[in-house]
This record gives structure tokens, sequence and C-alpha cells, in this order.
């Protein structure tokens, strides 16, 4: 029986140094946990899946909110199946990230919990109404689903990649599923058409923003130069910008942008992002991710007694 | 085909039951005491919804006029559901929802158990898929409960299964309108069923060492016929009603 980290084929190797491991990578190899690699790749690697880790977590606890208000029983178990899904992907990637060495889950979890641990910045806001939920599942989750399209598409690290084929497969049933709810409420009453614009208005800029600053010039990015990321930052979120304007006027609803516009050849270039509310909910700790943590932190610590209770009975 | 009133009332029983019991679960989505214990829990209560949902077509089905199914589960008056206490009350201790899960899931196996006969197809079909994810439920009860009850040193299981053993007897108050085993709609009585129920709890108990004694059956737990909501019933009914009240007549 073969484990996530414990591939049937090549195992233990090592490589002479840096240059010799980046002829490996550029040649097409994939890297496995039982091999002999660099400490550099090893770190920015882990790194990249323990904050991928944490924010699936991140991004379940923002969707429980309202999972208990869904307006009816369908509906329920469809954002419950759905946020489990986003459980059940920490979950993988807590796996793959502890099979590194690096740190174990409850380390990985309980750093978190701590507030020391950095997750994905659009699970930092509050979902206000029932349609903030629905421009989660449309905005955030296509987000997603594009970032780690494009992380799938080359990754060297063959246990990461190995569980992106089923996270990203599953994203893309969660962006379906955001464009049918989305599809609820522009076509629906005048209340649920003004509760998605007004959701629009507090969600599209942190969405825009999920694909990070522009990436370093050249290949000084090592996620780039690694092949752990296909493309760059910039690059997926114009093609985020592109598809998602004329979907959002086609269904009536603003773009909270002034200074958005077509060019001549009829490309939509977004307004120049304001980075600086982003830094100072990072520096704060977000509007509504210290309360979501605090109470996913305080049932740790509540249910400390049901894991003690296990190991006693293992 | 015609409900009559004890059948309709068995049903919508059932129905509120899984209802309540599967939305108080998804409480517990992301918050669970590790990560496949989320997982485990969210299925069920996903499934527990499915049965609701199952139930309360073949109710809608049976009515003269046509009923939108969101809005009979989540719109009715506090008075007119007939969900137990055990399955509406708050149970945000995991203690506390483990055992509930636990106690509801063995009764729910006996309740389906009795209707997989039903000369009704659509409860004797239903009746068989749920049976056969109840296993699941009580197998994932069984031994979460096996390794903890023993294990606890907090005592946290022993006061949880005294604060809700009570509560779960109610589960078997017969509705006011009879039970309809003399029509063969049920193949067992619900007093019988909740008999088996009692010996198959003080078995488990005992099979696990769990420091518990189980509460007398004197204590009073006034469900009237399940006519009578739990306290807490309001405040869980309005969050259940949160966002569908916004406006009625829109398509969600």
């Amino acid at each position: 029986m073969h484990t996530l980290a414990d591939p049937p084929t090549m195992r233990g190797r090592s490589w002479a140094d840096l240059d010799d491991f980046q002829a490996f990578i550029d040649g097409g190899g994939m890297v496995e946990p039982g091999d002999d690699m660099p400490t550099e790749y090893r770190d920015e690697v882990f790194r990249f899946i323990e904050f991928h880790a944490n924010s699936e977590l991140m991004g379940g606890l923002t969707e429980r909110d309202w999972i208990p208000h869904a307006p009816g029983l369908r509906l329920k178990q469809i954002f419950l199946a759905k946020t489990q899904d986003e459980i059940g992907h920490a979950h993988l990637l807590y796996m793959v990230a502890a099979d590194m060495g690096v740190k174990t889950r409850t380390e990985m979890l309980e750093q978190l919990f701590d507030g020391r641990s950095r997750f994905h910045n659009v699970f930092h806001y509050q979902a206000v109404t029932w349609a903030d939920q629905v421009a989660i599942a449309f905005l955030v989750d296509a987000a997603a689903f594009a970032s780690q399209r494009a992380v799938f598409a080359e990754c060297t690290y063959g246990p990461y990649k190995r569980v992106l084929k089923r996270i990203v497969a599953e994203e893309g049933f969660h962006m379906r599923h955001g464009e049918e709810m989305l599809l609820r409420l522009a076509t629906g009453t005048p209340t649920q058409h003004e509760m998605f614009q007004a959701a629009l208005d507090r969600w599209w800029w942190p969405a825009v923003q999920l694909f990070g600053p522009d990436s370093p010039p050249g290949d000084a990015d090592p996620l780039i130069r690694w092949k752990i990321k296909s493309q760059r930052n910039e690059d997926l979120r114009q093609a985020y910008v592109q598809k998602y304007v004329p979907l959002l006027h086609g269904y009536g609803f603003e773009i909270p942008d002034p200074e958005l516009r077509q060019d001549a050849e009829g490309v939509w270039r977004a307004g120049t992002i304001d980075w600086e509310p982003l830094k100072a909910t990072m520096r704060q700790g977000g509007p509504d991710s210290k309360r979501r943590i605090a109470t996913a932190a305080a049932n740790w610590a509540d249910t400390a007694w049901v894991r003690e209770a296990l190991e006693v009975s293992a | 085909m015609t409900l009559d009133a004890a059948e309709r009332a068995l049903l919508l029983a059932l129905a509120d039951d899984e209802h309540m019991v599967g939305a108080r679960h998804t409480n517990w989505i992301g918050l669970g005491p590790f990560l496949e214990e989320d997982l485990a829990f969210c299925s069920i209560a996903q499934d527990e919804l499915g049965h609701a949902i199952g139930l309360y077509e073949i109710l809608l089905s049976d009515l003269p006029d046509s009923v939108e199914l969101d809005k009979y589960a989540m719109l009715r008056d506090a008075a007119d559901y007939r969900s137990c206490w055990l399955a509406e009350v708050d149970c945000s201790e995991w203690s506390d929802s483990l055992v509930r899960h636990w106690l509801y899931d063995r009764a729910e196996a006996l309740r389906w158990g009795a209707l997989t006969g039903c000369p009704d197809e659509r409860v004797a079909a239903l009746a068989i898929r749920a049976l056969r994810e109840e296993a699941f439920h009580l197998d994932h009860a069984e031994r979460f409960m096996g390794r903890v009850a023993g294990a606890d040193a907090t005592g946290k299981i022993a006061a949880s299964i005294n604060r809700l053993m009570p509560l779960a007897r109610g589960l078997w108050d017969v509705p006011a309108e009879g039970d309809p085993i003399a029509s063969g709609f049920t193949s067992r009585p619900i007093t019988e069923l909740a008999a088996e129920w009692e010996t198959l709890i003080a078995a488990d108990l005992e099979r696990w060492g769990a420091d518990s004694t189980l509460p007398g059956s004197t204590v009073s737990t006034d469900q009237v016929h399940r006519t009578i909501r739990s306290e807490g019933f309001d405040a869980f009914h309005a969050d259940l009603q949160r966002v569908i009240l916004l406006d009625t007549s829109a398509i969600w």
C-alpha cells in the first residue's frame, strides 16, 4: 500500500547542487518526498502548500457562517457539500505538507489558530449577506480555480500535483455552482439583484487581489523557476478580469472600478489596484478573520479531550 | 394514495426530526475536533437533510394543493412542527452532539426499519435507502462513542448522556393521531421500538464501560405528543428562516 508520501517509483534521488536540480526540473522532472531535495526547494514548496491548506480551511470557515441560514434544504445540502470539499482539500494538503517533515499537521493548525500563519487575503473579509456567500462561490472560487489550475499544469512536487488533480476537479464544480447561484440572483427579484450588487461591491477587489501582486521579473520567483507555478500572477489576474467583467455586465451588474475600461483591442483593463487596504487588513488581522480564527481556536481547545480520549483508546 | 392522519403524523414527526438534526449537525462544519470528523459529521448532516426532503416530498404530494417544499419545511408556525426535543436542542458542546448522534441514530435505525415493509411504496423505498445510510451513521456513532465513552477522563460524555437521555425519551412520544400500526403502515408499535432502544442504549454503555447511569424514566419530558417546542427553538427557527424571509416570492 502506498501513501501520498510513498509513491511507487523514483525514491531517494539527490542532486550535486542547485544547478543540477534546476536542470532536472527544466527537463520535466518530478520531485518526490523520498528525494534529497534542496532545502531551498523544500522550504519554499512547503510554505506554498501550507498557505494553500490554510486558505482552504479559512475558506471553509468563511462559508460556514451562512449555511445555517440557507434558504432551502437542498441549498443547505449543496453548500454543506461545497464547504465539506474545502475542508477536505485542507485535509489533503495538510497531509502533503506534513509529509515534507517541516511541521506536523497539528503544528500547522495550532499556528493558524494562534494567528502565526498566513492564508489568502480574501478570507479576511466578512460575508455580510447570503449574496456574499454567492459572491464567494462565483468570484472567489473562480479565482481559486484559475490559480490552482495554473499550479496543477506543471507542478514539480509529485504529491502536491496528485492531490491538485482532485482539488481542481472539485473547484471546477464549485465554479459552475457559483454560476448557477449567481444566475438565480441576477434573474430573480429586485431584492436579490440589489443584494448581489452590494456583495459584488464588497468582493470584487478581494477576488482580483487573490492572484497577488505582479510576479517578480523574469524567473526571480523561485516558485516559477522550480515550476510550481506555471503562470505569472498578473497574467492570471488579467485573464480573470477579461472573463468576468463581461459576464457580470451581461447580468446587469456594475463593477466597482471607476477606471475599468476596454482598450482598442477590446481587452478589459482593470484600474490600478490599491494594495494598501489589503496590507492594512493583513496588519490588523482582517475585518472578520480574527473572529473566525478565534471561534475555530476555541473549538480546537474545547475538543482537546476528544483527541486525548481517542489517543488513550487507540 | 391518501395517507390517513396517523400515517401523516408519523411521517411528519420523522421528517421534522431529520430536518432539525441535519440542520443542527450542520453547525459543526469546520469546527469538529479534527478534520476527518468534520468531513464525517458533514456527510451525516447531508444525509439527514436528504431524508427530510424525501419525507416532505411524500407528505406534500399527498396534499390537495401545491405547496413548495422549502416553505413547508421552514415557514410553518412553531406549533405546527412535530420534531422531538432531542432533534431540536442546541448541542454546542461536542460531547452533546456526539451523544445526540448516537441516541438519535440508534432510534432512527429502528424507526426506518419499521417502515421498510410499508404498503405505501414511496415510504418503503425511502426507508430502504435511508436505512442503508443510517447503517453508516450508526457505525460511526458506535465506533466513536466506543472509543471515547470509556476513555473520557473529563466526564463530559457522562454529563451529556445525563442531560440528553430524558429529552431523548420524548422521541418515542406517540403522536396525538395515534400509532399507525393497526393499518400495517409500520411493522412495529412505537412502544415496542422504544423498549428495544432502551435495551440497546444500556447494552452499548455496558459494552463501552462508560461511567454513566441512565436517568430513570420518571423524568418528565413534557413534549405532549411532540406539540410543544423545546427551549431555544424560536431562535433556531428564526435562524433557519433568516434568508428565505427576505423575499418569499424569490427563487433562491
